[in-house]
């Protein structure tokens, strides 16, 4: 049997815990950083949530200069953008009622009809929409955080569930930071990318937690920290290669599905590296927290 | 093959052919197939065969208002009948307060009034009746409101000749429209958007002062003209006839009057129309639609016939769309749209071109990948992940599901994400064969140790998906789907075909050790 899994140690002994103060640092820098752009920077919200008119179209022989002259003589609100090829120009629209979009999208079609070969897509989300949109899935990741912690909750100790609550949270901020920072689009997608974050994530940590405890029950003497560090390393490869085949699959849909997919494959990246990072150091280490052992009371 | 029962690979097998069988279609992709077998294909969503979404809001509003009036204008009469002067009416937010100049009669007034209108709430305080639409006469409002407008979007729709449009109740009081095909999205919103409430009414040219003081008398309305808003009409509040008595409008071509519309009433209809045409003679009669006069023709002599024409400055589709709101019937209230989503055809080819694309990609870089870490137990875990892509497109096909562009996103992330269960599988088994060394042994071992931590993993992943899918909507559900599908199909391949797998491969290959 081939394999290049030989010229990895097979028996890793990384000392990960040893190092548990400076991700814990990292992370609630990180962490803070990320709530003060999410609140003073903001996310940028796309029309699921921020309600308004986009136009797709693609255009033959025009400039996008040019069909923003046009346009913007009209609408002062108005911005255009290419879109994954020069050919193709989103436009986005602010509207401020429901009747004045349908009007809007007439006027605006009827302004650029002969500069555009196609259509490609029209949205609109009235007001009253996008607050219910936002809503739902405020409310749908909440739900979710709450049924997978009492998943963890039924199938754990409490203790566990702590550290994955934590682990959670970091990876959702963490994200949402980056989207932030890098000014990612945030839509409906975006929702599920987090929701499956969230998932994968505490698929990761799940893993890891379940070898802890099987480790708790074999080595009854081991310092809790050694018994966290080899229970990491047991994992490790399993770590590593999970991310790796959904990084890889992610890669690939980032680069060849398609402009409209691309955010939602963006966040998934971002979301599939914090989530790894965070089982390894951020929810085992919080385990430290609790005693499982009442003769480590005595160390 | 040692200690593999034969019941075990009889159900693996079938599965793994069900599923590939039952993938065919989808590959295949027969859009006008009726055989019962091709059409268990995957539906595909708007965003992806391109059409329109429109979310559309009855405006509740606006028929409350409307019953108000209706209220107003009943204590109008009562009270003229009791000989009781109205001092004043004022329309509140849900309800009307009428204060009368004297209180004397103004039980007999609410008692008269209550039957007429059962279930409405009725207060006097002293001079003052006060009139409020409660919560149950409101849904009763809304109800009929949302079950007429569904009726007549369907049959508008269906003058536009839409292929296997959807159209339904969302929540309280929305449509939801979804309508594959659709080209020209404009014009279904341009359809959906008239009231298209039309009434005949008898023109008032002798009372000149009151459209100088723009002030109706009782029993009169003043009505603008629909190409010009300085033209103003004073009309008899009461139609002579409407739009309901109409059986049939279509667009017709007149060499005097250009485009037009020719509509024929129905016997009670005509009835009516019949009556006031022969009793005002010389008169003018307007032509109102959605609060507008559009013509007002002298009557030059009595019109029996029941059928008519409605000129004005249409042009050709003007007037077909005209006649199709009219032959389709009035809206009992205004629609508003507050959603839309429409994709043409070429963004949707584009993005199915695409999801291939990536999809392919990323399955072949899993694999290689897999074969490099694994070796010949790679092969194994791809073979698996093939069949669990079947199973996916297999299930999707026959339950009926809609896949969508996030659906597609759904299938690749799987993609990534399936080969965890046999990466968990794969690494037990190599810590087992430290313990031992009976070949068959370490690998029942590796299967049975990873398998709790296996659901456990794929069970929080299937929470999110199911909570996504509760929560989500169109396209977003259609990712909660490909992903809780792909979830269910990896457990499966992983537990059941990968395992079968190595123990052929084992048995025939005659290992004697493992080192993986």
């Amino acid at each position: 049997m081939f394999g290049l899994n030989k010229i990895i140690p097979f028996e890793p002994n990384i000392n990960f815990l040893g190092l548990r103060r400076n991700f814990l640092i990292f992370s609630i820098l990180a962490i803070l950083i990320s709530i003060c752009l999410i609140s003073i920077k903001g996310l940028n919200l796309g029309i699921d949530f921020k309600g308004g008119t986009l136009i797709e179209v693609s255009t033959k022989n025009t400039s996008i200069g040019e069909l923003r002259e046009i346009l913007s003589s009209s609408y002062s609100d108005v911005s255009l953008q290419e879109f994954g090829d020069e050919n193709i120009i989103l436009i986005r629209l602010q509207n401020k009622s429901n009747q004045e979009s349908i009007e809007t999208v007439n006027s605006v079609k009827n302004l650029i009809q002969d500069k555009v070969v196609e259509f490609r897509r029209s949205e609109f989300v009235g007001p009253t929409i996008s607050s219910e949109l936002l809503y739902r899935g405020f409310q749908a990741v909440s739900f979710a955080l709450i049924a997978i912690l009492i998943y963890i909750w039924l199938r754990f100790e409490w203790q566990f569930g702590f550290g994955a609550v934590v682990a959670l949270t970091h990876d959702v901020l963490f994200t949402l930071g980056l989207l932030s920072i890098l000014n990612v689009e945030f839509s409906l997608a975006t929702i599920a990318a987090i929701l499956t974050i969230a998932g994968y994530s505490i698929n990761d940590t799940v893993v890891i937690f379940d070898r802890v405890r099987e480790n708790l029950r074999k080595y009854k003497k081991l310092d809790l920290v050694e018994l966290f560090n080899l229970s990491i390393n047991n994992t490790l490869s399993r770590t590593i290669m999970t991310s790796l085949t959904t990084l890889l699959a992610l890669v690939s849909l980032f680069i060849f599905g398609g402009e409209v997919i691309r955010p939602f494959a963006l966040t998934m990246i971002i979301g599939v590296i914090i989530g790894t990072y965070s089982s390894v150091f951020i929810a085992v280490p919080t385990l430290l927290i609790f005693k499982f052992r009442p003769q480590d009371e005595n160390d | 093959m040692k200690n593999y029962p034969i019941w075990k690979s009889f159900t693996v097998i079938s599965l793994v052919l069900l599923g590939i069988i039952f993938a065919i279609p989808s590959i295949i992709y027969d859009e006008n197939s009726e055989n019962w077998f091709l059409k268990n294909k995957i539906n595909l969503g708007l965003d992806l065969q391109g059409g329109s979404y429109l979310l559309l809001e009855v405006q509740l509003d606006v028929l409350y208002k409307e019953e108000l009036d209706n209220f107003a204008d009943s204590i109008r009469l009562i009270s003229r009948d009791k000989s009781t002067k109205i001092e004043n009416i004022s329309l509140e937010e849900n309800g009307l307060i009428v204060s009368f100049n004297d209180n004397n009669k103004i039980k007999e007034i609410r008692d008269s009034f209550f039957q007429m209108y059962r279930g409405l709430f009725l207060q006097i305080n002293s001079n003052k009746l006060i009139i409020k639409l409660n919560d149950d006469y409101k849904k009763n409002i809304q109800d009929s409101a949302i079950k007429q407008s569904l009726e007549i979007v369907r049959k508008r729709i269906d003058e536009t000749g839409t292929k296997e449009p959807l159209i339904q109740r969302s929540g309280k009081k929305r449509i939801l429209l979804q309508l594959p095909g659709v080209k020209d999205p404009e014009r279904i919103k341009d359809l959906l958007g008239k009231t298209a409430k039309l009434t005949f009414h008898i023109v008032d040219d002798e009372n000149t002062s009151a459209l100088q003081n723009n002030l109706a008398p009782f029993g009169k309305i003043i009505v603008s003209d629909m190409y010009d808003i300085n033209i103003k009409y004073l009309l008899d509040k009461k139609s002579a006839v409407g739009g309901e008595n109409l059986i049939d409008a279509k667009g017709s071509f007149d060499q005097t009057e250009g485009h037009a519309v020719s509509f024929r009433f129905d016997t009670e209809g005509a009835q009516k129309f019949g009556k006031v045409t022969t009793n005002n003679v010389g008169k003018r009669m307007a032509v109102i639609l959605d609060g507008v006069v559009i013509t007002a023709p002298r009557i030059n002599s009595a019109i029996t016939g029941g059928s008519g024409i409605i000129t004005g400055d249409f042009d050709a589709q003007e007037a077909a769309d005209l006649a199709v709101l009219l032959r389709s019937g009035a809206l009992p209230a205004p629609l508003e749209i507050v959603e839309e989503r429409s994709v043409g055809a070429g963004l949707g080819a584009d993005s199915i071109a695409a999801g291939q694309i990536a999809a392919i990609i990323g399955m072949v870089l899993v694999c290689i990948f897999m074969i490099l870490i694994y070796g010949a137990f790679g092969a194994l875990a791809n073979v698996s992940l093939i069949v669990n892509l079947f199973i996916i497109i297999s299930l999707l096909g026959t339950i009926g599901a809609t896949l969508t562009l996030p659906g597609i996103a759904g299938i690749v992330l799987t993609i990534g994400m399936a080969v965890d269960a046999n990466v968990l599988i794969f690494e037990r088994i190599k810590e087992e064969s430290l313990k031992q060394t009976k070949v068959f042994q370490i690998v029942k071992n590796g299967f049975d140790r990873a398998m709790s931590t296996i659901l456990d993993a794929n069970i929080t992943t299937l929470i999110a998906a199911v909570l996504l899918f509760a929560f989500g909507s169109g396209p977003i559900r259609g990712f909660s789907i490909t992903l809780s599908l792909g979830v269910i199909a990896s457990m499966f391949t992983a537990l059941m075909l990968t395992n079968f797998l190595v123990y052929m491969y084992l048995s025939f290959a005659n290992k004697k050790e493992l080192k993986l």
